[in-house]
This record gives structure tokens, sequence and C-alpha cells, in this order.
């Protein structure tokens, strides 16, 4: 039986932020932050996400906002850092941007993971920059005296994400295509190891990760298992629930990702 | 001492009809970019805007296409959501209601396959609390004429003007599609028909191929292209339809600042609407209605209606209102 996510329901803005670091990570990646609005820090969760102009003012070209799940707040600096792998023109015009010039956002955007009171042990699964909101997951878990085992995949060692990024408490084990680093093969391989341990799993990644995932639970579970959240990307105009362009079919039909999403229920989505 | 008064904002889009479409302003979010006006209720104060188009509606709950849905291409982006809806019967109970209470009046735009079926929907819509015009999307498949687009076809676009017009009393927009062929036949057709605007353009069909997959980028193969890449398009089809009706005119396509209004409004159009815009810059609707009042004052006009069709030397439409 499929657990039911919350809606989005975090105030929506449309904000000027000026961009105050922006260096490299996990080899090709960025850490790009910049400010936000006042009030906003309180109500952002770990699996929301918001929409960034990829192009400066007067410009129509890239033409839509790039959806990225937010990695960390500092709620003192009134920042937010997002984790951008810049895949196209959109995201490279992104990164390139420098301290002290700004981004143009929409946020707090889409539901985010829920964990239940009751569990103490927390799965992370993670495949390349789907790190992001799991690690914002993993902070605040720690912070509640939550154990927390942190999964990453990625292809060769310097596409991992640093152990310093993590809390210390955080138990972090990798995987590298490779095997570069950690175990050699896909994420998904690790996580059998911890499914009678977790009480939930999360997850963010790639789409055929998140299947590969699937698989596993369904292979080695008993009884009810775990509950499986995952975070799903899709191609995305409005961000609002407007367009419906961002769709994920689920067992209860068509869902917009941006706000009955992008945290679903692994089994209320329909598999194909 | 000089008073300076502010320009007038307001149009009139039903001159004609009783039951009035007059705006405060002529600026309308545009069907399936704005939801059911509700999604950008906290995003921006709704209430400003002049008015909205709802998502198209059918006669029929829709699942819509398969993913993916929309991509993005030089200036612009190509959709093909498949006119996912709840159907006329449970959009009545759940939206207009909503919509009764607000200000800002609520367009409401459907499809349907049939002549019948566009007349039977008007029908339902005519008495609803909340509804306060219709925008009728006639860029769909005539079922019975073998799928061919109804808008792309006077006679059929006529017939349809015709059969809602016949149905209801509300306020009656006529949304014409770009591919027609003469856009000012078309429109002249829907005109005589007795309805009470016409609007234009929605998107143009187009293509995109990912060179990796040897497949279109978009799961429903063709999609309607919009955004700032169809508004020379648009703006040309409005001038000869300003020539062709003496109707008010809702112009739109690629509308995304005071710049771009403006050429819609001095080829002639009395209205706009912005689509694409909403999802790049959601607070772009509100920022056009500040800007053109800085403008129109700043220009000395006493009304927008001083500066509807100023490019167009044949122009007619709206004229009269």
């Amino acid at each position: 039986m499929a657990a039911v996510l919350g809606k989005a329901s975090a105030p929506v803005r449309e904000w000027t932020g000026e961009i105050t670091a922006n260096r490299t990570i996990m080899g090709d990646s960025y850490l790009v932050t910049f400010t936000m609005p006042e009030g906003l820090a309180q109500h952002i969760e770990p699996g929301h996400f918001v929409n960034v102009l990829p192009s400066g003012a007067g410009s129509f070209d890239p033409l839509l906002r790039r959806p990225y799940s937010i990695y960390g707040i500092d709620a003192a600096a009134n920042t937010m850092t997002l984790l951008i792998r810049p895949y196209g023109r959109g995201g490279q015009w992104i990164v390139d941007q420098q301290p002290g010039q700004s981004l143009n956002v929409l946020g707090i955007l889409g539901n985010h993971y829920e964990v239940a009171p009751r569990s103490s042990h927390l799965l992370m699964v993670a495949g390349g920059v789907g790190a992001a909101p799991l690690k914002m997951l993993s902070e605040q878990a720690v912070a509640q005296g939550k154990s927390v085992v942190y999964l990453l995949g990625a292809r060769r060692e310097d596409q991992l994400l640093d152990a310093s990024e993590l809390p210390h408490a955080v138990e972090y084990i990798v995987a590298t295509e490779d095997g570069s680093a950690g175990h050699k093969g896909f994420v998904t391989e690790l996580a059998a190891n911890y499914l009678t341990w977790a009480d939930q799993i999360f997850t963010c990644g790639p789409t055929p990760m998140m299947a590969a995932l699937r698989n596993v639970i369904l292979q080695h579970r008993f009884g009810k298992g775990p509950q499986v959240q995952i975070s799903v990307e899709r191609t995305m105009a409005c961000g609002v629930g407007a367009c419906l362009g961002c769709v994920v079919e689920t067992k209860k039909g068509m869902k917009a990702s941006c706000v009955d999403g992008p945290v679903f229920d692994m089994e209320s989505v329909v598999w194909g | 001492m000089s008073t300076q008064t502010r320009a007038s904002l307001q149009v009139d889009l039903a001159p004609h009809n009783p039951r009035e479409l007059i705006l405060r302003n002529p600026v309308i979010p545009a069907s399936g970019c704005f939801g059911y006006g509700q999604e950008y209720s906290h995003v921006i104060d709704v209430q400003r805007l002049g008015a909205f188009c709802s998502k198209g509606i059918t006669s029929q709950p829709r699942a819509g296409n398969p993913m993916p849905r929309i991509t993005e291409t030089p200036a612009g982006m190509l959709n093909a959501i498949g006119l996912q809806n709840p159907g006329i019967d449970a959009f009545i109970k759940k939206y207009p209601p909503i919509w009764e209470h607000w200000d800002v009046p609520a367009i409401v735009n459907f499809s349907a396959d049939t002549v019948e079926e566009f007349a039977e929907m008007a029908r339902k819509l005519d008495d609803v609390p909340g509804v306060a015009a219709l925008e009728v999307n006639i860029s769909c498949p005539n079922i019975h004429a073998g799928g061919f687009c109804f808008g792309w076809d006077a006679r059929m676009s006529a017939d349809v003007s015709r059969a809602v017009r016949e149905a209801t009393t509300l306020p009656v927009i006529i949304k014409l599609s770009p591919g027609a062929v003469d856009i000012a036949e078309i429109a002249a057709a829907v005109a005589e028909q007795g309805v009470d605007a016409i609007s234009l353009i929605n998107t143009l069909v187009g293509m995109s191929i990912d060179p990796v997959t040897r497949r279109s980028r978009i799961a429903n193969t063709t999609g309607g292209l919009s955004g700032p890449a169809v508004k020379p398009v648009a703006v040309r089809q409005v001038y000869q339809v300003a020539q062709a009706v003496d109707i008010p005119i809702i112009g739109l396509g690629g509308i995304f600042g005071l710049n771009d209004a403006l050429e819609f409004f001095m080829a002639g159009a009395t209205a706009i609407e912005m689509g694409t815009v909403c999802f790049s810059h959601p607070v772009a609707p509100i920022q056009l209605i500040d800007d053109l009042q800085t403008w129109l004052d700043a220009q000395g006009c006493a009304s927008i209606m001083d500066i509807v069709g100023v490019a167009n030397p044949q122009f007619r439409a709206g004229k009269d209102s």
C-alpha cells in the first residue's frame, strides 16, 4: 500500500538572488550559492526544488527555467546552495555566473521527503547529482538523532561527493562503475545489504537507477518491507502545476511532478 | 496646476453582447499556460489581471499524451500535453465555484471533436456562475472530416462558431489556428456568425528531432510551437485579421513584455494574451499592466484604445466599440 505524500505547500516567489559562492564539486559539477528572500528558509524541507532562469535579463534563449533540488541552506546567512551538473546550454549558463552576479529564481517548489517519526534507520540511495536532496535530508535526519546510511554511485572516483560534505555521523558508502573507489559496479547493488536494516529508503537519481533499485527491493524484501520515497526528474516548464508538461504516471492517474511531486512513494508510480 | 489623468486601460471585448466582457485592463494569461488560475494565485496577484483563460477542457476527461510532452527550441518551446483535463462535468463542479468569488473574469477555453459537441459544451457552460466568457479552440481535428483541423477550413470554422453562438448568450471568442492558409478568410467567416471576438494565434505545429536517439523529442511526434520564436507570425496574422473583421481581436504569440504587446496593439489587437512567458516569468502579466500604464501616461494617451491599430492603415477590428 503506497503512502500518500503531501502536495506542494511552501510559499512561491520569483526573486533575484546574488551569487555568493560558486565552486566545482564531483568533478564536473558546481555548488552555486546565492541569496534568498527573508522568511523563505523556514519553509524549506529536503526534497524541495527551485526553478532557475538559465539566461540573463532580456534574453529569451534558453527559454525555460531549469529545476534543481536544494542541496543545502544557510538560514543564518539566508542563502541557498544548488548542486548543478551542466548537461546543456542552460545549466552551463547558470554555472558560468560568478559571485556578485545574479540568478532569477522561482521557488520554493514541489513537495518534500517525509520521514516518519518512528523511523530511526534511514537509507539514502543517490546517483550522480541525485546526491543533492539526500544530502540535505541526511543532515536533517542526523540532527534528529536518526541513523543514516548514504549510498552514492558515480562513474568514477572524481565524480563522487567528498565525504566532508556529509555529517560525520552518516555512514557513507560508495560505488563506481570503473571500480576506482568503493564497490565496483552500481550503487543499487549495495542497497541489498541494508534492506532489512532500513525503516525507510529515500532515493534520487536517473530513472534507470531508481528502477534497478526497485528490482533489488522487490527481490530481497519480505513482508511490507521499508517504505521507499523517490524523487523524479522531468523536463519541466511552469513548476507550479499549470502546464502539465512534467507528469508522472501513477496508479491514480497522471500527476504533475512539480506539485504532486517530485517526491513520490515508489509503489504509487507506474513502472514501465 | 496640471492634473495628470491616467490613461484608461479598460477594454470592451464584447461591445454588442448584453452579458458584456469589459476588462479593467487588456492583459490575459493564455489558455494552457495558467492552469485554472489557482495554480498562480499564490505566486502573483491574479485578481489584478484583465481576465485569464482556463486550461482547455473537453467533454470527456482526458489523461493527455505520454511523456515527454515538452521540449525547448530556440527562443521557444514545443508542447504536446494532449489536453489533459478532468472533463467538463468535473470541471464545472470544481473550478467555477471558486472563480465566482474572484474579481478577475474567468474565460473558459474548450475544444471538441464535432460541431455538435462544441454546441453541447457551450450549452452546459452558458449559465454556470463564475464563467465570464468562452474561448473556443478550433485548432483541433474534426473527427467527421477525417481529422482535418476545424480551424484550417473557413466553412468548418464558421459551422463551429455558429453552433456555439446559438448555444449560448455568453461572450464567445473564437481562437484561430495559425496553420490556416488564409487566416483573414477564416476570421471573416467566423465573425459573420455573430461571435463577440477573435483570439489568435494558437501554437504552430512543429517538430524537433534528437540526433542521439534519432527520434522526435516529443512522444506525440509533433507539438505546438510557442514563445518569442512565433511572435512575428502572430503579429502578421493579427494585422491581416484586423483588416478583415470589425469585432475585437485578442492577440497572442510570444509576448514577453511591453514592446511585444505594443506590436500587437498597433497591429489591431484590443487585448493580448500571454502564454509561454508565464513559465519563465510568472510576474510578467502583472509587470505588463504596470508598464502599459506608465507607457500610455508618458505618451499622453487617454486610453489604450488610442494605440489599437495605429500601425494598420486598413484596420477595422473593434473600431466601433
